[in-house]
C-alpha cells in the first residue's frame, strides 16, 4: 500500500466505498408504499411496524432535536427532569410548560412520560391555583398534551384512557365540576367570546359524551395492544360507566346548566322564568330518563356481555362474561366443579366491578315514576328556597314516587345515593312543614326508611343546606 | 420572583478580595524562592529579586501602542479562525425557535419570562464555548508555531502580550455578542405573541424588610409552612392576630405615579383549607402604619391574583374604612401622614377569609415605581453577559500560558461548569456563610447548618462502616490522624472555593429581566463589574509570571 501514489490510493478507497455501498443501498432501500417494497430493513420495519409514521404522527422539531443532541439524548432529557422538577416545586408553571414540552420531544414514544406530565398538569398543577377559571385552564393544558401524546402513539389504549379520565372525571367529579362543566362549553378565557376552546372541545357535546368516545377509543386500542393501567375488566367497562356518569350529571348540573344556556344575556320576567324552569325540568326529565335507558344498554348489553379470560385462581383461567345466563354458565362450565368455580369467578368480578349496583341503579334510573320522582325532589328543593308552597306538593309527590320504587326495588335501601335522595325528600317535606308551624302525621310515605335511617339524616341536612347555601 | 436580591456586600467582598490574592502571591513567591535558591544556590536570592525588579520594570512601562497592536493582531487572527462562524449556529437557532416556544396559550407574564430566558441564555451559552476557544488556543498556537519567539524578541514584553491577547479576544467576544444582543432584542420583540407585548417592561421596585406576626400577635420569624416542598414562601392564617409586615424605605412623593397613586404590587400565593367560596379568589387586607407615630390605616379588601400577581393603585388620600371599633373616617394623606420623616411606611398584609392561608416572601410585595422600557434591562443583563465573557476570557488565556491548547481548554471548561454547579455545594462543605444562607433561602429555613459527616476520610470511614453524619465516632489517634488530614483538605477546597469566581450574579441578570424587572445595579450589575475586574488582575500576573518562567522555544 505504502507503494502507491497519492492519486492510486484515492481510488482504492473510493473503490472501497463503493463496495461498502451495495449492501447498504441494497439492505436499507426505501420502501415506495407498496407492501414488501423495499429493501429487507424496511420490509422488517414495515413487517414490525417499528417506523416512526406507524407509532404516530411525525414531529420535525423533535427529530431536529435529536440530531442536534449527537447522541446525548439520555443526558439531555435527565437535565430537563431534573429542571421540570425544580420548576414544579419553584411553582415556575410558565418554563414548566415549556421544559415539559421539550422532553416530550426527546421521549415522543416514551408513553409514561405522558401520562405523568399530563397528570401532573392536569392535577398537580392545576390544583396549585387559586382561582377556578385558572384551574381549568391546566385541565385543558393537561388534556391537550395528552391528545398530542395520542397523535404520537396512536396505538396506545393508555394515553387514550387518560385523555377520557381528564374529560370524564377531572371535569365531571372534581370539586370544582360545577363550574369546569360550564367552562367546558363556555371557556372563561376572553378570547374564545362565551364559546368553548376549539382545541379543547370542538363539539356541542357533554364533557362525559367526549369522554365516552375516548374511552371506547381506548377499548378499541386495547383489542390491538395490551393496556398496562388497571384489570382488563375495569378497564373495558368505562365507556358505559361514562354514558351512566353522564346520566347522573344531568341530574345534578344539567338544571342549573340547561336554564343558564336557555336564557343567556336576556333579562326574564317572573312569569317567563317560571315557564322556563318548568319547561327545561320536563325537557331534562326525558332527557335524563333516556340518557340511563342507554347508560343500561351499555352496561348490560355491550359491557356485561365481554367476555374476559380472567385467572380466577393461580393457574386456573376461565372465560366468563359479567352478565351470563345460567344455561350459559353451564355450557362454559361443564362439569360442576368447573360450574362452581366459574360462578364464583362471574360473582367475584361483579363485586370488583360494582356491576350490579350500576345494573339495579340504570334499571330503577330508567323507570319513568323514579325519573319524576328525582325531578319531584328537585323541585321541592327549589321551591323550598324560595319558600314557595309548591315544595310541599313536589316533596310529598317525590317521597310517593320514591316509595314506589323502594316497593319495586327493595335492594335500594342498602344503596346510599338512594337512600339519601329519598331521605331528602322527607327533609325538605319535614322543613316545610316547620315552615308554616305545622307538625308531621303519623303516617306518610317511605316513614319506615325515615325512622330506620335516623342516624344519618343530621348529616343529610347539613349537606342539603350547605348545598342550598352554595348553589352557584 | 424566586429569589431574593441582596445588595453586594462590597466592603466584605474586598477584603476578602485582598486576603485570597495576598495569601496566593505570598505562597507564590515563597515557592519561587526557594525554587530559585534549589536551582542557582546561594546566588538564588539576587536572582530571585532581580527577576522581580524587572516584572515591576515591565508593569510599569507599559505600552499602550504596543498593547493596542497586539489586541489588533489578536481580532484579525480570531476573525481568520472563523469565530465569527458563530452567527451562524445563532442565525440557525433563531429561525427555528419558535418551534420550541409554542405555548401561545399560557399567560403574557409566562410568555415573556419564556422568550427572554430563551434568547438570554441562548447567547450565554453560544459565545462562551467561542471565547473560551479562542482564548485557551492563541497562546499555546504562538508557541507551537514558534511566532511568540518573534514577538518577545521585539520590543513588546511579556505582560503586553497577555493583556494584548485578553483585550483582542475581549473585542472579539463583545462585537458578537453586541451583535447577538441587538438581534436577540429584535427577535423578542418580533416574535413575542402581541397580548404579550404590554409585559416587556422593567419594574423598579422598592423592597422593603419582611417580618410575621403570628396568630396570636406575637413577633415571629416566619409564617406557617403549609406543606410546600421549597419552603420560600411563609404563610399566615386567615381571621387571626397573624400579619406579614413589610416596612419600606425611601418612600416619599417621587415614588407615587403621575396620577399620584402609590402602586403596590404583591405576587401572594393562596392556600385553602376548606373549598369556602369557590367563585372568588381568597381576600386580603393591607393596613397602613406609620412606623412613627403608629397611625394605621387600613385598606380595602383584594383578592389574591394567584400565579400572575396584581398591581394596586393606592389612592394618595387613603379613607379611613376602620378596624373594627378603631374607625375615625377620617382622611389620610399617604406620604404625609403615613410615611415617617426618614422616609419609612409600614405595610401590614392580614389574610382575611377563615381557615385560608395567605403566603408571601419578602420580594413579593414592593413599592413600583415609574417602569422602565424594557430595552434598558435587557441590555443591561446582557452588559452582564459581556462581563462574564471577559471573564471566562481572561481565565483562558492566563491558563493557556502554562499548558497547551486542549489542557487549558479542558482547564478553563471545568472551572466554568465546576462554578456553576458544584460551588453552592462546596460552600456548604466549607461552611462558608453566604452559601449556607442561599442554601437555607432555598430550602425556606431560617438557617442551615454546614454539611454534617466531616471531611473525605471521615466519610469514607462513616460510610464503609454505616455510621449516620450524627454518631460520634470512636475517640483515638486514627480519628485525630483522620480529622486532621481533612482539615487540611477542607481548607485547601476553601482555597478553591474562593478561587473560583461566583457566576451566580451573572446568571441573576437573565432572572430579573425575564420577569419583567430592572437589573438591579446593587445586587447585580456592581457584583458582575467586581466579579469580573477581580480577577483581571490575578489572570494578568498569572499568565505573565507563566510566560516569563516558560521556556517559550519547547512546543
Amino acid at each position: 500500500m505504502n507503494n502507491l501514489t497519492s492519486q492510486q490510493r484515492k481510488f482504492v478507497y473510493l473503490g472501497a466505498i463503493l463496495l461498502l455501498l451495495i449492501p447498504i443501498i441494497w439492505l436499507g432501500m426505501p420502501a415506495d408504499g407498496t407492501p414488501n417494497s423495499g429493501g429487507m430493513i424496511s420490509r422488517l420495519r414495515q413487517e414490525l411496524d417499528l417506523g416512526e409514521s406507524d407509532l404516530g404522527d411525525l414531529d420535525p422539531s423533535g427529530a431536529a432535536m435529536n440530531l442536534a443532541l449527537l447522541g446525548l439524548r439520555g443526558v439531555a432529557a435527565n437535565i430537563l427532569w431534573m429542571q421540570a422538577d425544580e420548576q414544579k416545586n419553584h411553582k415556575d408553571w410558565g418554563e414548566l410548560r415549556v421544559t415539559t414540552d421539550s422532553i416530550i420531544r426527546l421521549q415522543p414514544h416514551y408513553v409514561k412520560v405522558w401520562e405523568y406530565n399530563g397528570w401532573n398538569l392536569a392535577y398537580n398543577v392545576s390544583a396549585e391555583w387559586d382561582a377556578v377559571p385558572d384551574r381549568y385552564f391546566w385541565v385543558k393544558e393537561g388534556g391537550k398534551f395528552l391528545q398530542r401524546g395520542v397523535e404520537r402513539n396512536r396505538r396506545s389504549p393508555d394515553l387514550k384512557w387518560h385523555v377520557g379520565r381528564i374529560y370524564g372525571p377531572k371535569i365531571g367529579l372534581s370539586d370544582e365540576a360545577r363550574f369546569f362543566r360550564r367552562f367546558f362549553y363556555q371557556d372563561p378565557d376572553p378570547q374564545y367570546d362565551k364559546g368553548p376552546d376549539p382545541e379543547f372541545n370542538n363539539s356541542s357535546e357533554d364533557n362525559y359524551l367526549v369522554a365516552k368516545r375516548w374511552f371506547q377509543e381506548a377499548n378499541d386500542a386495547e383489542s390491538k395492544a395490551r393496556q398496562t393501567i388497571m384489570d382488563r375488566s375495569i378497564f373495558r367497562s368505562y365507556p358505559a360507566r361514562s354514558q351512566l356518569d353522564y346520566a347522573a350529571a344531568l341530574y345534578k348540573f344539567g338544571f342549573k346548566e340547561e336554564y343558564d344556556r336557555e336564557v343567556g344575556d336576556r333579562k326574564l320576567t317572573d312569569e317567563e322564568a317560571k315557564a322556563l324552569e318548568i319547561r327545561v325540568r320536563e325537557k331534562l326529565k326525558e332527557q335524563t330518563r333516556q340518557a340511563w335507558v342507554l347508560g343500561l344498554d351499555d352496561w348490560t348489553k355491550r359491557y356485561g356481555q365481554e367476555l374476559f379470560s380472567v385467572e380466577y385462581l393461580p393457574g386456573i383461567i376461565v372465560q366468563m362474561r359479567l352478565e351470563m345466563a345460567e344455561d350459559e354458565l353451564r355450557s362454559l362450565g361443564k362439569t360442576p366443579e368447573g360450574i362452581a368455580q366459574l360462578r364464583r369467578a362471574v360473582d367475584q368480578y361483579q363485586k370488583m366491578n360494582n356491576y350490579r349496583y350500576w345494573r339495579t341503579r340504570a334499571l330503577c334510573e330508567s323507570e319513568p315514576e323514579t325519573a319524576e320522582a328525582h325531578w319531584a325532589l328537585f323541585a321541592a328543593s327549589e321551591e323550598y328556597r324560595k319558600q314557595s308552597p309548591a315544595a310541599r306538593t313536589f316533596a310529598e309527590q317525590s317521597m310517593a314516587l320514591f316509595e314506589k320504587t323502594l316497593e319495586k326495588y327493595p335492594e335500594l335501601k342498602d344503596e346510599d345515593n338512594f337512600v339519601e335522595e329519598a331521605l331528602t325528600a322527607v327533609l325538605v317535606w319535614n322543613l316545610y312543614l316547620r315552615l308554616e308551624g305545622e307538625k308531621p302525621p303519623e303516617m306518610f310515605p317511605l316513614k319506615s326508611l325515615w325512622d330506620e335511617k335516623q342516624a344519618i339524616v343530621p348529616e343529610i341536612e347539613r349537606r342539603f343546606e350547605r348545598d342550598s347555601r352554595t348553589n352557584y | 420572583m424566586n429569589f431574593d436580591p441582596v445588595p453586594f456586600p462590597l466592603l466584605q467582598s474586598f477584603l476578602l478580595w485582598l486576603l485570597v490574592v495576598g495569601s496566593a502571591t505570598c505562597i507564590v513567591l515563597v515557592v519561587s524562592l526557594i525554587a530559585t535558591i534549589a536551582t542557582v544556590g546561594a546566588r538564588g536570592p539576587v536572582v530571585f529579586a532581580n527577576e522581580l525588579g524587572a516584572m515591576v520594570g515591565d508593569l510599569v512601562s507599559l505600552s499602550p501602542r504596543r498593547i493596542f497592536a497586539l489586541a489588533q493582531l489578536t481580532f484579525r487572527e480570531a476573525v481568520r479562525r472563523k469565530a465569527l462562524m458563530v452567527f451562524v449556529v445563532f442565525a440557525i437557532l433563531f429561525m427555528f425557535a419558535g418551534w420550541f416556544l409554542s405555548s401561545s396559550n399560557l399567560a403574557p407574564e409566562f410568555q415573556v419570562k419564556v422568550y427572554v430566558s430563551f434568547v438570554l441564555r441562548a447567547i450565554s451559552w453560544l459565545i462562551l464555548p467561542v471565547v473560551l476557544l479562542l482564548a485557551c488556543w492563541g497562546i499555546p498556537e504562538d508557541i507551537r508555531l514558534r511566532s511568540m519567539h518573534t514577538v518577545v524578541t521585539k520590543p513588546a514584553r511579556r505582560l503586553e502580550l497577555v493583556i494584548g491577547r485578553m483585550l483582542g479576544y475581549s473585542f472579539v467576544g463583545l462585537t458578537v455578542l453586541a451583535v447577538m444582543g441587538v438581534v436577540g432584542w429584535g427577535w423578542i420583540n418580533r416574535q413575542l405573541p402581541e397580548s404579550a407585548k404590554s409585559q416587556l417592561i422593567c419594574r423598579q421596585p422598592i423592597r422593603g424588610e419582611l417580618t410575621f406576626l403570628d396568630r396570636e400577635g406575637n413577633p415571629t420569624k416566619e409564617g406557617i409552612n403549609v406543606g410546600d416542598i421549597w419552603m420560600f414562601h411563609s404563610f399566615i392564617e386567615g381571621a387571626t392576630k397573624a400579619r406579614a409586615i413589610w416596612t419600606f424605605e425611601g418612600v416619599g412623593p417621587h415614588v407615587l405615579d403621575n396620577e399620584g397613586n402609590l402602586l403596590l404590587e404583591n405576587r401572594f400565593q393562596a392556600f385553602r383549607s376548606h373549598k369556602g367560596d369557590m367563585r372568588r379568589s381568597i381576600y386580603f387586607q393591607y393596613t397602613f402604619v406609620n412606623p412613627e407615630t403608629n397611625a394605621r390605616v387600613p385598606y380595602q379588601l383584594k383578592t389574591v391574583d394567584e400565579g400572575r400577581g396584581r398591581t394596586d393603585r393606592i389612592n394618595r388620600t387613603l379613607l379611613n374604612i376602620g378596624e373594627s371599633s378603631k374607625t375615625d373616617g377620617k382622611k389620610y394623606d399617604i406620604i404625609d401622614d403615613m410615611v415617617s420623616k426618614d422616609g419609612r411606611l409600614t405595610v401590614e398584609v392580614a389574610c382575611v377569609d377563615p381557615g385560608q392561608y395567605l403566603g408571601m416572601a419578602r420580594p413579593d410585595l414592593f413599592v413600583r415605581t415609574a417602569d422602565l422600557p424594557f430595552y434598558y434591562g435587557y441590555f443591561k443583563a446582557v452588559a452582564c453577559i459581556g462581563l462574564m465573557v471577559l471573564l471566562v476570557i481572561f481565565m483562558g488565556v492566563s491558563v493557556s500560558t502554562f499548558v497547551k491548547g486542549p489542557v487549558a481548554t479542558f482547564l478553563t471548561f471545568c472551572v466554568v461548569i465546576v462554578s456553576y454547579g458544584a460551588r453552592d455545594f462546596m460552600g456548604r462543605i466549607v461552611g462558608d456563610p453566604i452559601a449556607l444562607q442561599k442554601a437555607a433561602q432555598y430550602s425556606g429555613l431560617q438557617e442551615m447548618k454546614k454539611l454534617e459527616g466531616g471531611g473525605v476520610l471521615e466519610s469514607i470511614y462513616r460510610i464503609l462502616w454505616h455510621m449516620n453524619p450524627t454518631t460520634e465516632l470512636p475517640a483515638g489517634p486514627s480519628t485525630t490522624i483522620m480529622q486532621f488530614i481533612d482539615t487540611g483538605l477542607v481548607n485547601f477546597l476553601w482555597l478553591v472555593y474562593r478561587i473560583l469566581p461566583n457566576f451566580d450574579y451573572f446568571s441573576e441578570s437573565l432572572l430579573y429581566v425575564a420577569n419583567g424587572f430592572d437589573v438591579r445595579f446593587d445586587s447585580c450589575v456592581l457584583a458582575c463589574i467586581m466579579v469580573t475586574l477581580a480577577y483581571f488582575g490575578p489572570c494578568v500576573l498569572l499568565g505573565y509570571f507563566a510566560l516569563r518562567v516558560r521556556e517559550l522555544e519547547a512546543k
